[in-house]
């Protein structure tokens, strides 16, 4: 284990071998999400039922309103475009030994990059969508860098940074929205509309932000799993001494392994306006990104994992509209399953650590927060 | 130190999804019958849908008022009345739709924000009638009504009680996001009616941020009683939960009803906001539950126009407080509604 790097956040998720270790490891990796995703149903059924509604009514009429219409699937992919995102970009920062809890921030950032170059360059659509959706990524990769350096060379933990700049976004993107890049003529905050070159065009009720999301999942799965890459960003975030030790340089491993998170829930963001808002408009955007953390923990930091969580939070959102038309609770039941869920699958981790590190000796005089 | 780090690091993440997701606050189930609250029946009921803006249909302002006022003309005309409310504001359209294909007669869309929404469901479904609360309508739609309030009036009633009771010689004003209208009016009605009783009162006006303007109860609170310290002896506060978070802070402030006050906005506070009713003046009024509930019982008439309807604004009963405002005062404050509503008055207030 990490004795140099107090700022080092250790969830449980770098362990490239999963059959050492506790008797939880010795689980499918899809035991425990599955488990508290029905645990966290069932607690929600029992709130529902308390409401006198029949939970299993309740249950039918979310999944068959979000999935059983044409309108309802397209709110789902389109819901889940930028979920899939901003959970890979939280999964990559968690095998590389990081916790980027800034996902929200840096998807505000590249969002509002994303419209700026949307609506402000005159281009034919094959170039302005990839230039508009490349500047949101930097956008993201950029505010995310500000986490990442502070991280690699002054030990500063990215948990506390990335939760700080969150903030910083959120009054950025109001002030950019509400006096530079402003509408005009108009009360609302919010940019200008994108030009029709840059909206992303849907094929059939299939929006392309979604293939494209999916795409990056499954790349990112091989990127992590196969490539020489992935190795340092696991190995990294397995043991920094051992990786350093392996000649591999930590703080490179760390700043791109938190400017491609960055990138990545910058990606979200970019998506989202260009497929969905066809502007920046800040209330639009939000929670996007703290969704993000729930689907990485769901999905146990594996990429290809983010895409059925990204999918279930999405119809979950999806639904909850109709669950109110229809049966009079009230939407917010949806967070308080996702919260559950959240906890449960947290909980392991917490409990993994109970069981497998309890006899290690810390030594060291630390630095950081949190000893 | 790893498995602290660790705990510290999922307690706040899960703190901050919490915080995320927002409070679940414990509204009435709509399917619940109560009056004329309910499902609707069939195509020959006249059925009333409501769509809340972002907020919870009890939040004591501006979506509770509208909600009653559906309820109000579901019994007097004996339709039924239902609402959803909104979580997204992506959700708009399709919270609007819910009631679309469900066949509802008058659909009541609440909030400024939700005006674009409106205004293409209205165009969409000509045969559907729209009324949108707090809407202003540039370009009339047959179908869709704007019920609109002249704030400015009600801020400088409020303004102008504020300027003839203050002992310090300071007043305060805490508001949602000034990028919306109405806020702005009650805001710059406020200052000026203030001004106009007393040239000499200094009034501070402080704005949210346009993000989460309206509910943001503990900004609401902290810019309170920041200006309570800068020595304003009476605060409007106006912005949905933001404002009632201004409102119930200054009433816990020492000399709360006798030396310092508040005063309420859009409904009587008094009553949507019991915890501030110590310190309420009296609220900035616009009728809103009297506005939605005759523009649905014109459009079941059938004399519902399109474009603007202006509903009625004024100042709330003084109440608890009743004692403490002079008779002067309150004979100079009637004389003032009764020229702004004459128009002998103006306000003079401009975006």
């Amino acid at each position: 284990m990490s004795t140099t790097d107090p700022a080092r956040t250790d969830l449980g998720f770098t362990d490239p071998d999963p059959r050492r270790g506790g008797p939880l490891d010795r689980l499918p990796a899809i035991v425990i999400p599955v488990v508290s995703v029905l645990l966290a149903f069932a607690i929600g059924g029992i709130l529902i039922w308390l409401q006198g509604v029949n939970p299993f009514q309740a249950y039918y009429v979310l999944f068959s309103n979000a999935l059983g219409t044409t309108e309802g699937l397209l709110r789902v992919m389109q819901k889940s475009t930028p979920l899939i995102l901003t959970g890979l970009a939280v999964t990559v920062g968690l095998r590389a030994g990081l916790f980027n809890i800034g996902a929200q921030g840096q998807l505000l950032v590249a969002a509002l990059g994303t419209a700026w170059a949307g609506y402000n360059f005159q281009m034919p659509m094959v170039l302005h969508i990839p230039v508009a959706l490349v500047f949101g990524m930097l956008c993201g990769a950029a505010w995310a860098s500000i986490a990442g350096a502070l991280r690699a060379y002054r030990s500063v933990s990215e948990v506390i940074t990335t939760i700080m700049l969150n903030s910083i976004a959120i009054a950025l993107v109001d002030y950019l929205a509400s006096e530079p890049f402003k509408e005009p003529d108009q009360p609302l905050t919010r940019t200008p509309e994108i030009a029709p070159t840059a909206m992303l065009p849907t094929f059939g009720i299939v929006p392309s932000g979604f293939l494209i999301a999916i795409v990056v999942a499954i790349v990112f799965g091989w990127l992590l799993s196969r490539t020489t890459q992935g190795f340092r960003f696991n190995t990294v975030g397995l043991n920094p001494s051992a990786a350093r030790y392996a000649g591999i340089s930590v703080k490179g491993t760390i700043l791109l392994a938190m400017a491609v998170s960055g990138a990545l829930a910058g990606m979200g963001g970019a998506i989202e306006t260009l497929g969905v808002t066809g502007r920046f408009e800040p209330a639009f955007n939000a929670g996007l990104g703290f969704d993000g953390i729930t689907i990485a923990l769901l999905a146990r930091a594996n990429p290809i994992a983010t895409i059925p969580a990204a999918i279930l939070i999405g119809t979950l959102r999806s639904g909850a509209a109709a669950l109110q038309f229809q049966t009079g609770i009230e939407p917010e039941v949806v967070d308080v399953i996702l919260a559950i869920t959240l906890l449960l699958v947290s909980a392991p981790i917490v409990a993994r650590l109970l069981f497998r590190k309890r006899n290690i000796k810390q030594t060291q005089v630390t630095q950081g927060w949190g000893s | 130190m790893h498995r602290k780090i660790a705990l510290a690091a999922v307690a706040a993440a899960s703190a901050v999804v919490l915080a995320a997701c927002g409070g679940s606050g414990g509204g009435s189930s709509s399917s619940s019958a109560a009056g004329g609250q309910g499902d609707c029946p069939g195509a020959d009921a006249f059925c009333i849908g409501l769509v809340t803006d972002t907020g919870k249909v009890d939040d004591k302002s501006f979506n509770q008022s509208a909600w009653e006022g559906a309820l109000e003309a579901a019994s007097a005309t004996g339709g039924y009345a239902k609402y959803v409310e909104t979580v997204d504001p992506k959700d708009y359209e399709n919270n609007i739709n819910q009631f679309i294909q469900a066949q509802y007669d008058v659909i009541v869309t609440v909030g400024f924000l939700m005006g674009e929404a409106s205004i293409a469901a209205a165009k969409a479904n000509p045969n559907v009638q729209f009324i949108g609360v707090d809407q202003f309508q540039g370009e009339e739609i047959p179908n869709l009504t704007g019920l609109v309030f002249p704030e400015d009036k009600a801020g400088y009633a409020a303004g102008y009680l504020a300027g003839l009771m203050t002992k310090t010689g300071k007043i305060g004003a805490v508001l949602g996001t000034d990028t919306v209208p109405p806020v702005k009016l009650f805001g710059e009605g406020y200052k000026a009616g203030a001004l106009a009783a007393n040239p000499s009162v200094e009034v501070t006006l402080v704005y949210h941020a346009p993000d989460n303007a309206f509910n943001d109860p503990e900004w609401g609170a902290a810019e309170a009683k920041k200006q309570l310290a800068q020595g304003a002896d009476i605060i409007f506060g106006a912005g949905g939960n933001t404002g009632n978070g201004a409102l119930i802070e200054i009433a816990k402030a020492p000399g709360a009803g006798e030396s310092i006050f508040c005063i309420g906005v859009d409904t009587d506070q008094f009553f949507t906001v019991p915890q501030a009713a110590t310190c309420l003046l009296t609220s900035a009024e616009k009728k809103l539950t009297l506005g939605t509930r005759t523009l649905i019982e014109q459009a079941q008439a059938g004399t519902r126009k399109g474009g603007n309807y202006f509903g009625l604004t004024g100042l709330a009963p003084y109440h608890d407080t009743e004692a403490a405002v002079p008779d002067d005062v309150k004979a100079k404050v009637a004389e003032v509604i009764a020229g702004l509503d004459a128009g002998t008055i103006m306000t003079n207030v401009t975006l």
